[in-house]
């Protein structure tokens, strides 16, 4: 079925402004720096249309730092379940991909995919900007291969 | 009948003001990065973001009254397109629908998006929303007297209340425009607190009540809200350059030209302040507003009706 030309805007529109919302599940506050600091003037990501949105209700896109601990495991599900469809998840930093070195403590339920599914896995302690930005890059690829793939 | 729906939806109605206000947020947004050294977004952006929104989920909070929620965006956007069809684009000596008291008209048309960001926020029954909610409302009543007097100004001493009339006044009379300059400063201060930005954007703070009233808002009525601001930054630079602004040509395609010319001018100015100042607290703003803003209006007023009465 092709679609059309409405499908193919909207479709368009969701490659060119992935809105993000960042969270922090538990991260030493590493990756998040890394993350602020892809959102500076330096770096420059409105380039790509991305914007840093306040709440998940304007968000596209969920920039995850840190292993998810018990305590916010389950506000991690609430703030995924209070975006609107359709919605992407970025892993930030070895933690978030996995759990890293905290992966097994008392605390911890492991990386971001163990409570939400995850689209993109950004390795690293910490993250670079440049692996950040470059993952965003990857994920509209991979966002505009799968939606020709539909049409 | 078929003219006057080409006017109110296609031009220089709903689809013209559409696109141009779209064009507006992406020279707003690209010269605001290049103020900050920034290269800025493609020119297709605001485009984009609009799509984008236009097809995502809408989700509506349970506790929100349904009805109520879902108009106040169509609310928003309709008041602001109908305040556009009442200003001058391309003519102001053969204006489109204009008639005496047009000009309260259109302010009035004006402050009913504020009050659909206010109802939106509070029937949101979210405490961002709330906090966003009564912070508008409360800045609506510093911002609006000194907008009203600084546009209402220029109004007394050209003895007309219509737009067209204003412009045609000070057309004639272009050395007038230079006693309206306190007024001019008034209006574009004034303005970016009706418009939301920054110094004024505190109905929004992103970085402190995440983004106040539009909180819940998602999807296809973020989409009409977020359009409903655009349109409304267009109305308002196009009011502000009719009545401060009024150099004219007779072609009406030179008209236009002169108009796009105009409003670009505004814009800006409006960017500069916006990129150049960060937010004040409320009571700032309410402070500076009855504090500065006011009196310089009100003596505006007294300036133009002496100037009146001398001429008279």
């Amino acid at each position: 079925m092709s679609k059309n030309f409405f499908e193919k805007a909207v479709d368009w529109g969701r490659r060119k402004s992935p809105w993000i919302i960042h969270f922090n599940a538990g991260a030493c506050n590493g990756c998040d720096i890394e993350v602020v600091d892809a959102l500076t003037p330096r770096y420059d990501v409105e380039r790509l249309g991305l914007l840093q949105q306040g709440t998940p209700r304007h968000a596209d896109v969920l920039v995850c730092t840190g292993a998810v601990t018990l305590q916010t495991k389950d506000r991690l599900k609430q703030i995924y379940e209070q975006m609107p469809e359709p919605k992407f998840v970025l892993a930030v930093g070895t933690c978030a991909c996995s759990g890293g070195i905290f992966d097994g403590c008392y605390c911890v339920n492991g990386g971001i995919d163990s409570v939400i599914p995850v689209d993109a896995y950004i390795p690293g302690c910490a993250a670079r900007p440049e692996a950040i930005i470059d993952a965003v890059v990857k994920l509209l690829t991979a966002l505009e291969q799968s939606q020709k793939a539909t049409e | 009948m078929l003219t006057a729906l080409f006017h109110i939806v296609i031009f220089p109605g709903l689809l013209f003001l559409g696109v141009y206000a779209l064009f507006f947020a992406f020279l707003d947004r690209k010269l605001y990065a290049r103020l900050q050294n920034r290269v800025g977004p493609p020119w297709f952006q605001p485009f984009a973001d609009f799509c984008k929104l236009i097809g995502k989920e809408t989700i509506i909070p349970e506790g929100a009254d349904r009805r109520v929620f879902v108009s106040l965006p169509v609310f928003a956007l309709a008041a602001v397109t109908a305040a556009f069809i009442y200003v001058p684009v391309w003519s102001i000596t053969h204006p489109l629908y204009s008639f005496e008291g047009d000009l309260i008209v259109v302010l009035y048309l004006l402050t009913i998006p504020t009050l659909c960001f206010f109802l939106g926020g509070w029937y949101s029954t979210s405490l961002y929303a709330t906090i966003g909610a009564v912070r508008a409302l409360t800045q609506l009543f510093s911002y609006e007297v000194p907008l009203f007097m600084a546009l209402l100004a220029p109004a007394i001493l050209a003895g007309t209340w219509s737009i067209a009339g204003i412009s045609a006044y000070y057309a004639a009379h272009p050395l007038y425009i230079l006693i309206n300059i306190p007024a001019f400063v008034v209006a574009m201060v004034a303005c970016q607190g009706k418009l939301e930005r920054v110094p004024f954007d505190l109905p929004e703070a992103e970085t402190e009540i995440v983004s106040g009233t539009f909180v819940e808002y998602s999807g296809r009525l973020l989409a009409i809200f977020k359009m409903a601001i655009d349109c409304e930054l267009v109305v308002v630079a196009a009011l502000i350059s009719a009545i401060f602004l009024p150099f004219y040509a007779a072609n009406p395609c030179l008209g236009f030209l002169l108009f796009v010319v105009k409003t670009l001018i505004i814009l800006v100015l409006l960017c500069l302040f916006r990129a150049s100042m960060a937010r004040v607290r409320i009571e700032q703003m309410v402070m500076f507003c009855w504090k500065i803003l006011t009196p310089l209006a009100i003596i505006q007023i007294i300036v133009n009706l002496l100037v009146r009465g001398s001429l008279a």
